[in-house]
């Protein structure tokens, strides 16, 4: 009996050892996503097996996205990190890394997920030079905004979920392959619904349209901004408008986490109309973080514009 | 029977039999035939599905301008900027400032700081950094060279070499990144510039939903000024234990709402040398980030306040003058500012600050600040600031200082200068 105590000591240790060895199992994967398009993806494609959390909200400049401490402990708990990627992230996601003690989510790691692999980008600047503005060097990154980049998106992010937990390969197969038959369903319907874009010139607030006016036929003329993230200038707002008029623009797009007075001038002194739009996910109301609201809403927004239907 | 009859049916039975054994044999080479054709057209379907995939697959791809996605797939890792392997990044600030004053001592314009920022990835469990700064008053000085680790276990980070000691919230952060045109006077007065030190940090994140971070550092001394005193005086790079500066730095953080923060440190480091130097300090940074587009777009609250229990042995450490034997001093100061963000590019601030000398006579000082800022891009800032300027035992006064800033290559802030 003396022997007791030692030997529920060892049964403990035993227990406790094996409760650290088993892991999370049975736990569901902890994924953050850096944008609210990614975070919806990964969630339709990992159903139960992951929980998203997600660093920037919809209606936010990724640009400009706050970075906050309660982000970095979510950052050092994560079992993978799910970026839209191209640099899109990189106003916040850097800072972050650095102090979230978490190696396998930094970039070189395997539980980092580029949504962005798949995806060739559009925009790829010939020289690294700030006189031509804020540019990505990887190009555009803003190929959320087209459905069937979407579905590249999707794949990728499936294949990086089967990286990081392999037992649920075949869950994210089949979650992926229910989303992509979602996206299909939606993208002829998007494509009829977005119709009368075609042909149709704008000049949007950043220069981040480039995806979504090569997939419905929007004639991209200039943008507010003097080069991208630099503010507009008296004098470039003066050749815009002058462009505009010459041009016949319709459509000023005024992407949500911009100002609206600014794009409402511009419209109000070509006659163009201002339609509202998101470039992230959840961004207009309704949407709630989701892909496929958000590319239903802002095409309805665009189309509504151009129809007459007043700003939106 | 008839005989005939019998005959007749004992002739036709082989036959029938003969037949009905032709029969099967057709039948049986029919089935083999149709199952043939039934598994070359299911061959057929297959492959034809698979080229039905592959077709689509392409369509997506050339849809999505990929040209291949399958073999993108196998052989894309993430998309990282290009840096080149053996070339760390490089950023250079130009920091200049033109001021004035009503003491009628005429214009003054500096480089404040040409600052040259290198870092890189070391191997997979370090990176290495190093500031070089030069400027009118102070000439070259590496300020910073040290590495980090990148891979501990247990959220453990370690910084060692020449480096800015994690105490407080902005006496570490370099001239550029302050939210003023200058370090606010009790911060330089306590700490002698920025807190360089030479020597170790251990930081540790808690494994904690909860924001909670404890960095501990053993340093020769800290504060650029002490620093370089040290070094004037052929400092031999050997001290007892109890001659190091201790610190110890826990912070934490809470979202009170979605928009709305609080930022709380405390600072605490000692000199154990028969209790040379006590230094305490707490910290605390209120922010709303609303995220809006519209033209209100935050506001940082901040505050510092230091205490300092210092002994100091016959000689005055900002002035060298001669004090009269060994003599503790307690002083403590500290500053409050609020800034407003305004636009993408713009914001306003005001700031007060009290001062006070750490040995010797006090010369306390009380300085009111007002300053507002621009960024006509995210890689250059004008900014101007007014301060008044109120001193114990000198003449009040007003000084206009205009600071404009550029930054060159890959210049970003970290975590620390949020």
């Amino acid at each position: 009996m003396a022997s007791r105590p030692v030997e529920l000591a060892a049964a403990a240790l035993c227990a406790a050892c094996l409760f650290l060895a088993a892991g999370p199992a049975g736990a569901r994967l902890r994924v953050v996503a850096s944008l609210p398009d990614v975070a919806d993806m990964t969630r339709q494609i990992g159903g139960d097996r992951v929980e998203v959390v997600t660093i920037a909200e919809g209606g936010q400049d990724p640009h400009k996205v706050p970075v906050k401490p309660s982000f970095v402990t979510k950052l050092n708990r994560a079992d993978a990190l799910v970026v839209q990627g191209l640099g899109l992230e990189h106003a916040f996601l850097p800072a972050l890394l650095e102090v979230a003690a978490n190696p396998k989510i930094l970039p070189s790691g395997p539980a980092y997920i580029d949504a962005s692999v798949l995806i060739q980008p559009l925009e790829v600047p010939t020289s690294q030079n700030r006189s031509q503005g804020e540019l990505h060097p990887l190009g555009n990154p803003h190929f959320n905004l087209d459905p069937v980049r979407g579905k590249l998106m999707a794949k990728a992010i499936a294949e990086g979920l089967a990286r990081v937990d392999p037992a649920g390969a075949s869950a994210y197969q089949e979650g992926l392959a229910r989303f992509t038959a979602l996206l299909d369903q939606k993208i002829p319907e998007w494509e009829k619904l977005a119709a009368p874009l075609r042909g149709v010139k704008a000049v949007s607030y950043h220069q981040d349209l480039i995806y979504l006016a090569d997939r419905f036929g929007i004639e991209m003329v200039g943008t507010i901004e003097t080069k991208p993230g630099v503010p507009a200038t008296p004098g470039h707002l003066e050749e815009l408008i002058d462009t505009m008029k010459r041009d016949h623009v319709q459509l000023v797009i005024r992407e949500v986490a911009y100002e609206l007075p600014l794009a409402e001038t511009v419209a109000e002194r070509t006659g163009a109309r201002v339609a509202t739009i998101s470039s992230l996910a959840g961004g207009l109301p309704g949407t709630d973080g989701s892909y496929v609201e958000s590319v239903q809403a802002n095409l309805e927004a665009l189309v509504r514009a151009v129809q007459g239907g007043g700003a939106s | 029977m008839d005989p005939h009859r019998i005959g007749a049916w004992l002739c036709a039975a082989p036959l029938a039999l003969l037949a009905a054994a032709g029969s099967a044999a057709t039948n049986d080479e029919e089935l083999a035939a149709v199952k043939a054709e039934l598994a070359a057209t299911k061959s057929q379907l297959s492959a034809t599905q698979s080229a039905l995939e592959r077709v689509e697959q392409r369509l997506d791809g050339l849809e999505a301008g990929a040209a291949a996605p399958a073999e993108a797939a196998a052989s894309s890792g993430p998309r990282i900027p290009p840096v080149n392997v053996d070339n760390p990044a490089i950023s250079f600030v130009v920091d200049t400032t033109g001021q004035t004053d009503t003491h009628g001592a005429g214009w003054n314009f500096a480089l404040r700081s040409g600052e040259l920022f290198i870092s890189a990835p070391i191997d997979p469990f370090l990176r290495g950094f190093a500031t070089i700064n030069g400027s009118s008053e102070e000439g070259f000085d590496i300020e910073e060279a040290a590495v980090v680790t990148t891979a501990l276990p247990w959220n453990l980070t370690v910084e060692g070499g020449r480096f800015f000691a994690d105490v407080g919230r902005l006496p570490h952060w370099h001239d550029e990144a302050l939210p003023f045109v200058d370090r606010p006077p009790s911060i330089d007065r306590i700490f002698g510039g920025e807190t360089q030190a030479e020597g170790g940090q251990v930081t540790w994140l808690a494994p904690t939903e909860h924001y909670i971070s404890l960095k501990a550092g053993l340093f020769n001394v800290i504060g650029a000024d002490p620093n370089e005193q040290l070094r004037d005086e052929g400092f031999s790079g050997y001290r007892n234990f109890s001659e190091l500066t201790v610190l110890v730095h826990p912070s934490t953080y809470f979202d009170l709402t979605d928009t709305l923060n609080l930022e709380l440190g405390g600072t605490f480091f000692t000199v154990a040398h028969s209790g040379q130097r006590y230094l305490y300090g707490v910290d605390a940074t209120l922010r709303h980030q609303p995220g809006t587009s519209s033209f209100y777009q935050g506001l940082v609250l901040g505050s510092e306040w230091y205490w300092n229990d210092e002994e100091f042995q016959n000689v005055d450490p900002v002035t060298g003058d001669p004090l009269p034997g060994d003599q503790r001093f307690h002083r403590n100061g500290g500053y409050t500012y609020l800034e407003a963000f305004l636009g993408r590019r713009y914001s306003l601030g005001v700031r007060g600050d009290l001062a006070v000398d750490p040995a010797g006579a006090s010369d306390r000082q009380i300085t009111s600040s007002a300053f507002a800022t621009w960024y006509p891009s995210e890689f250059q800032r004008l900014r101007f600031q007014v301060d008044q300027v109120n001193e114990q035992h000198a003449q009040n006064d007003q000084r206009f200082t205009l600071q404009w800033t550029a930054f060159l290559g890959s210049h970003s802030h970290g975590f620390t200068t949020r």
